[in-house]
């Protein structure tokens, strides 16, 4: 199943509104959540990443992994959380419109 | 502290997207194998699942590197924001050094501003016309008579205009302050309007573009054609029409006849002169008021260049055609040359030198400012000494104190040049007001966008001049030293002798701008002292053109045709009639008539010969001016005869021709002899007696020397133009309206062209070397105070850094008069220092003043030495000061406070 248009975005704010997290956690968290239904390479994840960086919605800092190696940790800013819950409506709305359809 | 041991800042970004990267990879490696994946199997699943590695690092770099651009901009602006609030603060704080600081810079940007602006409007901005650097003043020049820059014959400008090719267009104007114009009648009380009296192409060569109506005609300037036809300037439309535009195409009456109104001239076109009313052809001067012959050389002449021509190619095609006119006439054989001038250089060339000697000075006033305020940081940073050690201590970057210390001067010059431009502007005006009309181009002095422009940039490269001196200072601190004793500052012995040096620096500059002044002052009162050869005070001067029509015509020409006798003047009845009706006046003391007075025209130019002494073939006689004066006029404007007597009532046109002339006449070709007696010939050869020889009396201006000058009678030599001099026993402007009511008496038609004092041409004539002066003086005395303050605020601050070591000397019995001592001592070395310096400077420099001098040399070792006299004087007061205080010190107080 392929991603629809902005969809990355806010799966990857979804996966850092429990904390701060780093790449790697990012990508396995979306995994884990998709249950593979949702073929998502890493690279346009990291590319989500960095875009959601420059555009002021996570802020990026280095520190130690469970491992202790380092990691570049992810951590959304009060501008994420903002658009988090934007898009989250937006795509409940978007989503039982579409149910709705089917399932009529 | 460690600067530069950062890594480069590529690196650190390369590695940070890679160990991004590798960390992911191997974190996923690891959990796979955890899976129990083989590692070779784990490794191609991590790399599947990654995609285009490579894409996305290039993607995450670019962003890095803009992320971080951002991020440095957004600490820039933060800490700009954040120096400006401190270095705000700061001056808040002290706010005695920030009045003064900011004053200082708000003086010193001001002056240059106002003298900017002046610089801008005569000299750089382009004259008011198209391409003006095609246009060129030419001049008749007669080599063997050494006249190279002489007015041209309207006859020679006809042949000109026809034999040019690569000059595009050529035209010539006749005008004289108050001695050119046309009577205007019909409108009320008859009055002299301002004439310009131009020649077909005057105007095409400008490129004038009326703002109303049309220009004239080529056919509408010329003899013959229909040359009855006016130009208003804009200012006569205004005050005379109210600007209505019905006035264009309708008529008035000018000397006695209609004249069309064909146009009114833009408001910026102020060529030759921005007092003329109306510009009307020349051609309608007849014969009996300028004869139209060749020897008859009274035009002024401009040309235009066409375009890809230079200078060398119209000298090249003038010498030509001059060449080709000499050789064809006779009258014209010696005048077998031109000279070709920029236009701008013949507008702005009386004020050149002197404008770039004033823009140099108020420079150096900048700079003493600049060094001033720094001096005064400098003295400032011992008290911040501590908080900058500290600083440093904790780590704070070097260029970031100088920046933030840099903010503080920038916000004092900018707040001084926002000031400034304010002192500007009243200093504009007072220039102008102080240049009396004698400054070209004074419409064009204005605060446009390029002398704020100018405002900025100089506010700002003085802020960074005199901030970044005290900025690397301070930011040197040792932080240990400071830390460790609390008493001492950064601002320790190395301050004090950069601030030691700057004062020097101060005071050197200082002495150079007192010495321009001081040379500029002594010449001006040996201009002052020049012997004019008359006595200004208390003479009235009137002036007006006598109708030939009403009152008879003048004698036909000039001196060639000065026989046969005897030569009626018909109107000498009139001339007479109005000095006698004058001299009746109660208040007049003595009253005669003069054509060109003093400073108010240059007089006419008559060849004459010497009997038995023939002029050799192929030569021409030699010269004089020639000024044409009534009976009583030596003795009423106070000039002396030296031998013989002036004119008498006696002189009269049916009397023996008679001449007086001046000393420099006698000397030049009479050396060694009684002139009085001797006969000179004039004109075809009559021969005139010298009846008098009357003392030196400057004509053209103040700084030149009278020239052989011979005077003739007016009622053996008519000339229309007359001025009255009337010598008033008081106020000579009160009598003004009674000459003028005598005049009117006798023709109620007479129009009056202007009246003025001699006191007020001498002062006219005054007006540029005073405005120098004035200007150079209140630099100099300017640069004199900051010089002086920079050594009193350097005493004061030495003092006060060194309470305790006087204390300790007064303590072990030192006595008051040696510490007073010590500290003026101290203060006169950086003085003389600074003198020294200074005098070698003025000694290279006054040479630029060479053109602007007059009566002294540059080098006046009086001046050098009295202006240096009086700097050491001021500057010993300036210790004085300092000094007493410190000698007053208490011994027990001081070492007790420590």
């Amino acid at each position: 199943m392929d991603l629809l248009q902005g969809t990355l975005d806010v799966l990857v704010l979804r996966a850092l509104a429990r904390g701060p997290r780093h790449g790697y956690a990012v990508s396995r968290w979306v995994r884990e959540r998709t249950g593979g239904a949702l073929q998502i390479e890493d690279a346009p994840l990291y590319k989500a990443l960095r875009r959601l960086e420059e555009a002021g919605c996570v802020s990026a800092s280095w520190g130690a992994s469970e491992h202790n190696r380092r990691a570049r940790y992810y951590r959304l800013t009060v501008k994420g959380r903002q658009r988090l819950r934007a898009k989250e409506s937006a795509w409940r709305r978007y989503a039982a419109a579409v149910f709705d359809v089917l399932s009529s | 502290m460690t600067v530069g041991a950062r890594p480069c800042v590529p690196d650190e970004r390369r590695d940070d997207v890679d160990a991004e990267v590798q960390f992911h990879l191997e974190a996923r490696i690891a959990d796979l194998v955890a899976d129990g994946l083989a590692a070779e199997d784990a490794r191609a699943r991590a790399l599947r699942e990654f995609g285009d590695v490579d894409d996305a690092r290039r993607y995450m770099r670019g962003v890095d590197r803009r992320v971080q651009a951002a991020g440095r901009r957004e600490r820039y602006v933060d800490d700009f924001r954040r120096d400006l609030a401190y270095a705000v603060r700061r001056l808040r704080a002290a706010p005695a050094f920030a009045v003064t600081a900011v004053l200082t810079m708000a003086l010193g940007i001001g002056a240059n501003t106002a003298i900017f602006s002046i610089v801008n409007g005569v000299l750089l901005r382009p004259l008011p016309f198209h391409d003006p650097d095609r246009l060129f003043a030419v001049y008749s020049s007669n080599r063997t008579g050494g006249l190279l820059q002489a007015s041209v014959s309207a006859v020679d400008l006809d042949d000109w205009r026809a034999e040019r090719q690569s000059v595009e267009d050529i035209g010539g104007y006749l005008y004289g302050e108050g001695s050119t114009g046309v009577d205007l009648s019909g409108r009320g009380d008859p009055r002299r309007l301002s004439a310009v009296f131009v020649s077909p192409g005057f105007f095409s060569t400008l490129g004038v573009v009326p703002q109303a109506g049309r220009l004239p005609r080529e056919d509408e300037m010329v003899r013959g054609g229909h040359d009855t036809v006016v130009m208003l300037t804009a200012g006569f439309w205004t005050r005379e029409f109210g600007a209505s535009p019905s006035v264009v195409g309708s008529t008035i009456t000018l000397n006695g006849v209609p004249y069309h109104v064909l146009g009114v001239l833009p408001e910026h076109f102020r060529f030759p002169t921005g007092d003329a009313d109306v510009f009307v052809p020349y051609s309608t001067i007849p014969d009996s008021g300028i004869p139209r012959i060749r020897p008859v050389r009274v035009l002024s002449v401009i040309a235009r260049a066409k375009p890809g021509v230079t200078e060398e190619g119209v000298v090249a095609e003038m010498m030509g055609i001059t060449g080709r006119l000499a050789a064809r006439y006779p009258e014209d054989r010696a005048w077998d040359a031109a000279t070709v001038v920029p236009l701008a250089d013949v507008i702005t060339g009386p004020v050149r030198a002197g404008l770039l000697v004033l823009a140099g000075a108020v420079g150096l006033v900048l700079l003493i400012a600049s060094v001033n305020v720094a001096v005064l940081q400098l003295a400032r940073a011992m008290g911040r000494g501590r908080e900058i050690a500290v600083r440093l201590a904790l780590g704070a970057r070097r260029g970031r104190l100088v920046r933030q210390l840099l903010t503080e001067s920038l916000v004092v010059s900018l707040l001084g040049g926002a000031i400034g431009l304010g002192v500007a502007k009243l200093g504009i005006a007072g220039l102008l007001a102080l240049s009396a009309g004698q400054l070209p181009r004074a419409a064009d002095v204005v605060l446009d966008t390029t002398v704020v422009s100018f405002a900025l940039g100089v506010s700002l490269a003085s802020g960074v001049l005199f901030g970044m001196v005290p900025a690397l200072r301070a930011s040197q601190g040792n932080a240990q030293m400071v830390l460790h004793d609390t008493r001492r500052s950064v601002a320790g012995p190395g301050n004090q002798r950069v601030r030691a040096v700057l004062v020097v620096a101060e005071v050197a500059v200082a002495m150079a701008l007192v010495v321009g002044a001081g040379l500029m002052s002594r010449s001006f009162m040996a201009l002052l002292d020049v012997d004019t050869g008359f006595r200004p005070d208390h003479l009235l001067a009137v002036q007006f053109t006598i109708d030939a029509d009403r009152h008879g015509a003048a004698w036909p020409a000039p001196a060639t045709a000065s026989a046969p006798r005897p030569l009626g003047s018909p109107f000498s009845l009139y001339y007479e009639q109005v000095i006698n009706e004058i001299r009746t006046l109660p208040g007049v003391v003595s009253a005669a008539a003069v054509k060109d007075p003093p400073f108010r025209g240059n007089g006419e130019r008559n060849g004459f010969t010497l009997p038995g002494r023939p002029v050799p073939a192929g030569e021409d006689p030699p010269t004089a001016t020639v000024i044409h004066i009534s009976d009583g006029y030596f003795a009423t404007i106070g000039a002396k005869m030296v031998g013989g007597r002036e004119f008498t009532a006696h002189d009269r046109s049916d009397s023996p021709p008679v001449v007086v002339v001046n000393e420099a006449f006698a000397r030049q070709f009479f050396p060694g002899d009684r002139a009085v007696g001797k006969a000179l010939l004039l004109g075809r050869n009559v021969p005139v007696e010298i009846i008098g020889v009357v003392n030196d009396i400057r004509q053209v201006a103040m700084a030149e020397p009278a020239r052989p000058t011979m005077y003739l009678s007016n009622l053996q030599n008519s000339r229309v133009k007359t001025t009255i001099v009337a010598r008033t026993s008081g106020d000579p402007l009160a009598m003004a309206n009674a000459v003028r009511q005598k005049i009117w008496a006798i023709d109620p038609n007479q129009a009056i062209t202007s009246v003025f004092t001699f006191d007020d041409a001498v002062s006219r004539a005054l007006a540029r070397p005073r405005l120098l002066t004035v200007l150079l003086g209140a630099f100099g005395l300017v640069g004199l105070a900051l010089g002086v303050v920079g050594i009193y605020g350097m005493l004061a601050a030495l003092v006060n850094e060194r309470r305790r070591e006087i204390g300790v000397r007064l303590a072990l019995g030192a006595r008051p008069s040696q510490v007073l001592m010590m500290v003026v001592r101290r203060g006169l070395a950086l003085a003389t220092g600074g003198v020294v310096i200074g005098l070698a400077a003025a000694l290279a420099l006054s040479r630029f003043l060479v053109s602007v001098l007059f009566g002294i040399r540059p080098l006046d070792p009086l001046t050098f030495v009295s202006m240096a006299a009086v700097l050491l004087a001021a500057a010993a007061i300036a210790s004085w000061l300092p000094a007493r205080r410190a000698a007053a010190l208490d011994p027990v107080e001081t070492l007790r406070n420590d």
